[in-house]
Order: C-alpha cells, then sequence, then structure tokens
C-alpha cells in the first residue's frame, strides 16, 4: 500500500482542529463600523462638494474646525477598521498556502494601522497649527 | 490561491452523439451528459443523447432513466423515491442545481445539460463523492441531546415551538433532505470546503439549535463560533436559490449569526 494513502476517517476530517471560538467580534465590528460609515460618507460627500473650488488656505480651515477634524478621525478609523476586517475575509477565502496567508494577514494589519496613524497625525497637526 | 480553472486531467471534452429518435419523431430533445468513469484515463466528455420526449416520462430524470434503459446503459446517476423525497438524483441542470426528478424537461429551453453536482469529487458520471459533506453533518451531532432524565412519554412542544422546526408553510429547516443542492452552489464552500461547514449542514445545525427540546444549544452553538465553520458565509444566498425543495439556508445561518452576537451581548 502507498505509503501517502490518507487513513483518516471523513468525520476526523470534517472536524478538524475543532473551532477557534471566535468570529463573533470580528461580525459585529464590521456591522458596526458599516454602520458608523453610512452617515460619515454621506457628511464626507456633502463637505467636499460643498468645498469645491475652495482654496488651499480654505481647506485647511475647515479641516482645523474640532467637529471637522472630530469627524474625518471618526471616518478614518471606522474605514481603515473595516477596510483590515474586509481584507481579512479575502485573504482567509482566497490563499490556501498556510504561511503566505499568516503572511499577508500580518503584513496587511501592520501597514492598514500605520497608514491609519499616519493620516490621523496629519489631521490633528493640521488642527493644531492651522487657523 | 484559489484555482479558478479546471486542473487538465478534468477538463470536459466533447464525446460521442446517440440519436435515439425515430423516424417519425416531432417531439425531440437533446440531453447532453457527463461522463467520466474512474477506470479509463481519459478525460470527461459530455455525451449527447437525441431522444424522442413522446418515449419517456415529463421530468429529466425520466428521461435519464430512458437513457439507462434503452440506449446506453453505462450511463451512471443516482435516484431512489423519484418525487423529491430521498435527495438522491440532485446534480446540476441547465447551469442550476436542483433534483432531476423535480425537474421538468419542458423547463429547459435549449438542449438539456447535465452534470454532477459542481465542486465535489466524481465517483463516477452524474455521481458525487459526497463523503466529506456527510462528515460535516455527522460532526454536528444531527440528533436530539438532552441531560434531563427522559420523560415516560414522548417529549411535548408547543405548536409553536413545532412551527420553528416545520415552517408555517412546511418549509422549515426539518424539511431538508440532505440533497446538498445549496452546499455545492456556494462560492464560500468552492473556496473553503474543508473548514466551512456549508449551508445544508448549517441549516441542520439549526434545526437542532431551535429545537425546544434539545439541551445542548449551549455546545452546539460553541462548535459553530469559527471564522470558518460558520462566518466563511458571506450571505451571497446562492443556497437559497438553488434549494430545490424552497428553503431558506441563509436565513437559517443568520439566525445562528444572531444567537452568537446575542451570546456576547
Ligand atoms: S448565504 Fe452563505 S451559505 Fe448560502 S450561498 Fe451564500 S455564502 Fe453560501
Ligand atoms: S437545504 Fe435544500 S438544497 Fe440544501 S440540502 Fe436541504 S433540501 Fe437540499
Ligand atoms: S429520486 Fe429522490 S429526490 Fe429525486
Amino acid at each position: 500500500m502507498a505509503d501517502d494513502q490518507d487513513f483518516r476517517s471523513p468525520l476526523k476530517k470534517a472536524k478538524g482542529l475543532g473551532a477557534a471560538h471566535a468570529g463573533v467580534h470580528h461580525w459585529m465590528a464590521q456591522r458596526i463600523t458599516a454602520l458608523a460609515l453610512i452617515p460619515l460618507v454621506v457628511w464626507l460627500v456633502y463637505s467636499i462638494v460643498d468645498l469645491k473650488g475652495a482654496s488651499y488656505a480654505e481647506f485647511m480651515a475647515w479641516t482645523a474646525s474640532p467637529i471637522n477634524a472630530v469627524l474625518m478621525i471618526f471616518f478614518v478609523i471606522a474605514s481603515f477598521y473595516h477596510g483590515v476586517l474586509g481584507a481579512q475575509v479575502v485573504v482567509e477565502d482566497y490563499i490556501k498556502c498556510k504561511c503566505l496567508k499568516m503572511t499577508k494577514l500580518i503584513a496587511h494589519k501592520l501597514f492598514f494601522t500605520a497608514l491609519a496613524i499616519a493620516t490621523i497625525f496629519s489631521i490633528l497637526k493640521i488642527a493644531f497649527t492651522a487657523g | 490561491m484559489a484555482k479558478f480553472t479546471l486542473p487538465k486531467g478534468s477538463k470536459v471534452k466533447k464525446g460521442k452523439r446517440v440519436d435515439a429518435t425515430h423516424k417519425d419523431s416531432t417531439n425531440t430533445k437533446s440531453f447532453k451528459v457527463y461522463r467520466w468513469d474512474p477506470e479509463d484515463e481519459t478525460n470527461p466528455r459530455l455525451d449527447e443523447y437525441v431522444l424522442d420526449l413522446d418515449d419517456c416520462g415529463p421530468m429529466v430524470l425520466d428521461a435519464l432513466i430512458h437513457i439507462k434503459d434503452n440506449v446506453d446503459s453505462s450511463l451512471t446517476f443516482r435516484r431512489s423515491c423519484r418525487e423529491g423525497i430521498c435527495g438522491s438524483c440532485a446534480m446540476n441542470i441547465d447551469g442550476r442545481n436542483t433534483l432531476a426528478c423535480l425537474k421538468p424537461i419542458n423547463e429547459v429551453k435549449s438542449d438539456v445539460k447535465i452534470t454532477p453536482l459542481p465542486h465535489m469529487p466524481v465517483v463516477k458520471d452524474l455521481v458525487p463523492d459526497l463523503s466529506h459533506a456527510y462528515a460535516q453533518y455527522e460532526s454536528i451531532e444531527p440528533w436530539m441531546k438532552t441531560d434531563s432524565p427522559a420523560p415516560t412519554r414522548e417529549r411535548l412542544q408547543s405548536q409553536t415551538d413545532a412551527q420553528m422546526l416545520n415552517g408555517n408553510d412546511g418549509k422549515g429547516p426539518a424539511a431538508c433532505i440532505l440533497c446538498f443542492c445549496c452546499t455545492t452552489s456556494c462560492p464560500s464552500y468552492w473556496w473553503n470546503p474543508e473548514k466551512f461547514m456549508g449551508p445544508a449542514v448549517l441549516l441542520n445545525a439549526w434545526r437542532w439549535i431551535t429545537d425546544t427540546r434539545d439541551e445542548a444549544t449551549d455546545e452546539r452553538l460553541d462548535q459553530l463560533e469559527d471564522p470558518f465553520k460558520l462566518y466563511r458565509c458571506h450571505t451571497i444566498m446562492n443556497c437559497t436559490n438553488s434549494c430545490p425543495k424552497d428553503l431558506n439556508p441563509a436565513q437559517s445561518i443568520s439566525e445562528i449569526k444572531k444567537l452568537m452576537a446575542e451570546r456576547h451581548s
């Protein structure tokens, strides 16, 4: 009999490593961020349209106003968080190779986090220096 | 990465054409049937059988039986009840997973293309190997589990409780015939069959979770709380679309997700 023959029963394979007892948090966070993004996107689109033709200084002044800066940071956190969760699902769905999957999951989390921090830093910098 | 094309040995080639009509046939239809035999080391092929529909019954299964009995006895497929209750004759007809015994031939406008349920390994011709899906079903322990001492009579349920299983219209989760049309139509299952339970098994998990007589709800939820076993379902709804019994696996799955959220809040 060939050495590589698979003698594991179908039930053994179906049970696999068992349940991770996780996933609820991901699912809820995805929905909560989506919910938060609905009004935030409306607000952002409205504001950008409203700022059409504005000068650089006007743009900076707009960003520096406390309400806009806070909402903007809220938008950045919600959208990046939502993006990370979504990207994680895509990676888990399609990438089979275990180590590639792990690398991608860690890399994109770090990447998105760095990007979010940089964006928030920029907003704060404008908020605290401009206007 | 996920594979989006068939491996070389699985590419379907053109097969033979058998004309089983008569000189005076008027009511003819062509059936293109997937054929593969593990014993000859060739690629699968699509054989074409042209039938006189007056020779056979109205359903696609009748045509297959007619082919096997009168045209080509080597054609292999599963069937038992021929009335949509055993789930054996599930296959892909005209691009949709369904039961051959419930699918009227005249619903298919062009040639009738028949292939096995997608994604599963093929045993022969139209017979898929469902061992893994059955094992996944076994893994959710689809039987009543209780800790309270067994009553001396039957375990009672109110009518409302029973409706959770049967539905108001008889289309509740207890009506599932385990044909796996839904599971094999689910893209999430195609990508992650090892770990994702798939709609058929999740609908049946829900059938036991929502059974008021069962006392293992906690355990059942524990066993499903997993990014892959349950949460690979992205509510694509193919499952509900394909169920030949008009059940709603997608809804059962979202009920499970709701309970999961509930026990965390
Ligand atoms: S709703 Fe879920 S189980 Fe049904 S087809 Fe979509 S992903 Fe698959
Ligand atoms: S839910 Fe419908 S399609 Fe899925 S296994 Fe049950 S009867 Fe078949
Ligand atoms: S033969 Fe039983 S469901 Fe079709």
